[in-house]
């Protein structure tokens, strides 16, 4: 048997009976058990682990951990966090109350995809792409517009390039502020009727946790 | 307000786009072994990842 780590909590109770709680480095994994044998890219472990996370977060916020962290023990599963665990802890007392949003809205000078065909090398090739997607912009007006409608009612908010065809607009909330959301977006909707977008909420830490985004 | 078939898939893709890219890494790993032959190590946060993911890791190691 082993363990797939879904997130990182500040108390117990955050985390039972929906999933399993490993204390570990003053934090709690949240976890569930699953066979030797069965295979992480097995779909319906995939919607298992992804509905667990929404149920958990219904409890509380909490950093969600990448999909593929499995552990066999406690102990394991400690020595894989002890390091950035002090970081996380703060992280999640700063925010206890707030939940990330993300709007993805498709780039307005879309860059062509490299073909992974024309290049003899794999590095190559990964640099095209990055390089697609860092070129990948979104105007001005619409950008100015999502922060005025979406992140005035955010507390922290950021941009990032997604990939050479999108970009995104993430932004942590305030729990109690969400219901204004819905209405924020229909706002966006009309004061930008041709920019298709995605917005939706909510979800627990997860651009505001990862290293790669700060 | 029933959600139609397209915002239902919609919703799932994001759920999974999420699950899959999204969140703090932790280092995963495996070895396939046959017999108590090692064949293969594998760094699942690595395995697991989408092509643009890897170009941002790259990035940062850059």
């Amino acid at each position: 048997m082993k363990s797939i780590g879904i997130g990182l909590h500040l108390d117990r109770e955050d985390v039972e009976p929906v999933a399993k709680a490993i204390a570990a480095s003053n934090l709690f994994v949240s976890a569930i058990d699953v066979d030797d044998d069965q295979p992480l890219s097995d779909r319906e472990l995939l919607v298992r682990v992804a509905q667990t996370r929404a149920k958990l977060l219904e409890r509380a916020t909490f950093i969600a951990v990448r999909y593929g962290f499995a552990f066999r023990s406690a102990a394991e599963a400690e020595s894989k966090i002890v390091t950035n665990a002090a970081r996380w802890r703060a992280l999640l007392e700063e925010n206890r109350t707030r939940v990330e949003l993300t709007l993805k809205v498709v780039a307005s000078t879309q860059q062509q995809k490299p073909d992974r065909n024309s290049f003899s090398s794999g590095a190559d090739y990964l640099r095209a792409l990055h390089a697609a997607k860092n070129a990948a912009v979104v105007s001005d007006t619409f950008k100015r517009e999502v922060e005025k409608t979406i992140g005035a009612l955010c507390a922290k908010q950021k941009w990032i390039a997604r990939d050479a065809a999108s970009i995104e607009f993430a932004a942590l909330i305030e729990r109690a502020s969400l219901l204004k959301l819905a209405p924020a977006g229909e706002s966006l909707k009309r004061a930008c009727p041709d920019i298709p977008f995605l917005l939706s909420a909510p979800w627990p830490l997860e651009v505001f946790a990862d290293a790669d985004h700060e | 307000m029933a959600r139609t078939q397209e915002q239902v898939e919609l919703a799932l893709l994001d759920m999974l786009d999420h699950l899959l890219d999204r969140g703090v890494v932790i280092s995963g790993e495996a070895v396939i072994s046959i017999g108590d032959v090692d064949l293969l190590y594998l760094g699942l946060n690595i395995v697991l990842a989408n092509v643009d993911t890897l170009s941002r890791v790259l990035d940062k190691r850059k």
